[in-house]
C-alpha cells in the first residue's frame, strides 16, 4: 500500500524537527508549531545551503531523488511532502 | 516601488557585513605592487586570497606578450567569434589547450564562468539528467540550471552519495552527466576520481571535472587533480579558467569527444558574448608556456603551502582535511569570522571570508590562497598575523564572557 501524503507530511514534519535540533537551529523552540503549512524559509528562516541540506536528509529517508529544480516554488511542507509522494509513486 | 523592494534582503546582509568595520566584498586594493603586496588603505598589504597560485601575473614574458598583442592585434575583437570572425590566436590557444590536456578539441570562453555555462547549457537538455556534487562552483549550478536538465545532487565527495542515486536512474545513468571539482576551492579537498571514474564506466555515465583551482597546481605537467590521480584519459570535458594560475580572464572546455566543436554552434554564452581581448589570449598562452617549462613554480607554490598548512596546525587552526594551496581555518561563529577576517585586513593581510551561506557547510572560514611567488617572510608574517587575531580574538571573547 502506497504511502499517504498525510503521512508523508507527518513524516517530514517529524524530520524537520529533528534537522533543526541537529544543527542547533536557533528557532528551535517553534518545534512543536511544525504544521503541513510551515514554511522552511520564512517561518524557520532556513538559508539556501540549510534547505539543499534538509533535501539531501529526505531523499536519505524516503530514498528517493528529488531534481532541484522542483525546489525553487516549494518551500511549505505541504509542498515537500507533494514533491516526495510524486518520487515514490 | 516593490520591484526593488527585494534588495532588502540584500541591504541587511551588507549591515552585517558592514558591522565588522571593513565589507570584506567590497576591499579596494589602490595599488598592485606585486603579485602578493597591494596598497589597502595605504597599509602594504600581503595578498593571501586572490587565487594567483602560480604568481604569473606580473611576469615578464607574459606582460610583454600582453603588450606585443596590443600593439600588433589592437585592444579589442569588438564582438563574438560567430559574427566577427575568430583571431588565430584564439584558435592557437585552442590548439595548445587540447594538447596540453592530450586531447584533440578545445574551446576558449570569455571567462571561467561562461565556460562552465557555455558548455553545460550545449551539453544538457531538458530531460538529460545531472549528479552535480553539492560543493559545485556556482558557476556549475547555474549551468545545469539554465540547461533544463533534472538536477540531482550528490554529498560532496561522497562515493556512497553518487552510486546510490546513478542505481537509482536506472538506465537513465547512460544519459547522465557527473560534474565534480578537482581542487574545492574553500575547503582546498581533491575529488576521489580514481573511484568517481569507476563509477562512471560502471554506469556508463559521462564525466566533466572543472579544473579552475587545480590547473597549474597538481600533477606532473600541471594539468591539474586528474592527472595527477592518473585518470586523464577518462575523463569526458575539463573545463577551467585563465584567471588563477594562468594569471589572466577567461575559460577554456577541452575534450576527446568531437561533439565539443558542435557547442560552438550550440552554446548561446559562447555565441552571444565577445571574444576575449587580444593581449589576454596572448598573455594567457605565454603563461601556459611558463607553466609547462618552469615546474619549478610548482615546487615553490607547494613548499609555501605545506609550511602555511603546518603552521597554522602548530599554532592549534582548525584547517582543511588536506595540504593544498588552498587552507581554511575554520572559525566558531559568523561574528568571531568577521571580526578575524578584519583584525586580518587591519594588519596587513588580505584573505577571504566565507560565512554561511556562502560556506560549503554550517561554519565560518577565513580561506588562504597561496602563490609561489609568497616570499617565505611573507608566508611567515601571514601566520604572525593569524596568531595575533586570533590571540586578539580570545581576549575579547573571554572580556565579552
Amino acid at each position: 500500500m502506497s504511502t499517504s501524503q498525510h503521512e508523508i507530511e507527518v513524516r517530514i514534519q517529524k524530520l524537520l524537527a529533528s534537522y533543526l535540533e541537529s544543527s542547533n537551529h536557533p528557532e528551535l523552540e517553534k518545534h512543536s508549531a511544525i504544521t503541513p503549512d510551515t514554511n522552511l524559509v520564512s517561518d524557520f528562516t532556513l538559508d539556501s545551503f540549510q534547505v539543499m541540506e534538509f533535501m539531501m536528509e529526505l531523499e536519505e529517508s524516503f530514498d528517493i531523488m528529488i531534481d532541484m529544480n522542483s525546489l525553487s516554488n516549494s518551500h511549505t511542507v505541504r509542498d515537500l511532502a507533494k514533491i516526495v509522494s510524486d518520487e515514490l509513486e | 516601488m516593490a520591484l526593488l523592494e527585494k534588495f532588502a534582503a540584500a541591504a541587511a546582509i551588507r549591515e552585517q557585513l558592514q558591522a565588522g568595520g571593513h565589507d570584506p566584498t567590497q576591499v579596494v586594493i589602490e595599488r598592485i605592487i606585486s603579485p602578493t603586496e597591494g596598497l589597502v588603505e595605504g597599509r602594504h598589504t600581503i595578498l593571501a586570497g586572490t587565487n594567483n597560485y602560480l604568481g604569473l601575473t606580473f611576469d615578464p614574458a607574459c606582460v610583454e606578450a600582453g603588450r606585443n598583442a596590443i600593439r600588433e592585434q589592437g585592444t579589442g575583437t569588438t564582438g563574438s567569434r560567430m559574427a566577427n570572425g575568430s583571431f588565430a590566436a584564439h584558435t592557437a590557444l585552442e590548439q595548445e589547450l587540447a594538447d596540453f590536456y592530450q586531447v584533440p578539441y578545445g574551446m576558449v570562453f570569455s571567462t571561467g564562468y561562461a565556460a562552465n555555462l557555455g558548455t553545460l547549457t550545449a551539453l544538457l537538455k531538458k530531460g538529460d539528467a545531472v549528479l552535480l556534487d553539492a560543493d559545485a562552483h556556482a558557476s556549475l549550478y547555474d549551468g545545469c540550471q539554465m540547461s533544463g536538465a533534472d538536477i540531482f545532487r550528490f554529498r560532496h565527495n561522497d562515493l556512497v552519495s553518487l552510486e546510490k542515486r546513478l542505481q537509482r536512474l536506472g538506465e537513465r545513468a547512460q544519459n547522465c552527466l557527473i560534474i565534480t571539482e578537482g581542487l574545492y576551492s574553500v575547503m582546498g579537498d581533491c575529488a576521489p576520481l580514481v573511484e568517481i571514474v569507476k563509477l562512471k564506466q560502471q554506469y556508463g555515465a559521462l564525466l566533466l571535472v572543472d579544473e579552475a583551482h587545480s590547473l597549474g597546481v597538481y600533477g606532473d605537467h600541471g594539468c591539474g587533480v586528474a592527472e595527477a590521480q592518473g585518470v586523464m584519459d577518462q575523463v569526458d570535458f575539463f573545463v577551467g579558467t585563465f584567471s588563477k594560475s594562468l594569471g589572466a580572464m577567461g575559460g577554456f572546455c577541452v575534450s576527446p569527444h568531437a561533439e565539443l566543436e558542435l557547442i560552438r554552434y550550440v552554446s548561446r554564452p559562447f555565441i552571444f558574448t565577445a571574444s576575449s581581448s587580444p593581449s589576454i589570449i596572448a598573455s594567457t598562452h605565454e603563461a601556459l608556456r611558463q607553466l609547462k617549462a618552469r615546474p619549478e613554480l610548482r615546487e615553490t607554490l607547494w613548499r609555501n603551502a605545506r609550511r602555511l598548512y603546518e603552521g597554522f596546525k602548530a599554532h592549534g587552526f582548525e584547517v582543511g582535511p588536506e595540504l593544498s594551496p588552498v587552507v581554511a581555518v575554520r572559525l566558531s561563529g559568523k561574528e568571531l569570522a568577521l571580526s578575524f577576517w578584519n583584525r586580518l585586513l587591519e594588519n596587513g593581510v588580505y584573505t577571504n571570508l566565507m560565512i554561511p551561506p556562502a560556506s560549503p557547510d554550517q561554519h565560518s572560514y577565513i580561506r588562504c590562497s597561496v602563490s609561489a611567488a609568497h616570499t617565505e617572510q611573507q608566508v611567515e608574517r601571514i601566520i604572525e598575523v593569524f596568531v595575533g587575531a586570533n590571540l586578539f580574538a580570545n581576549a575579547t571573547t573571554v572580556f565579552r564572557e
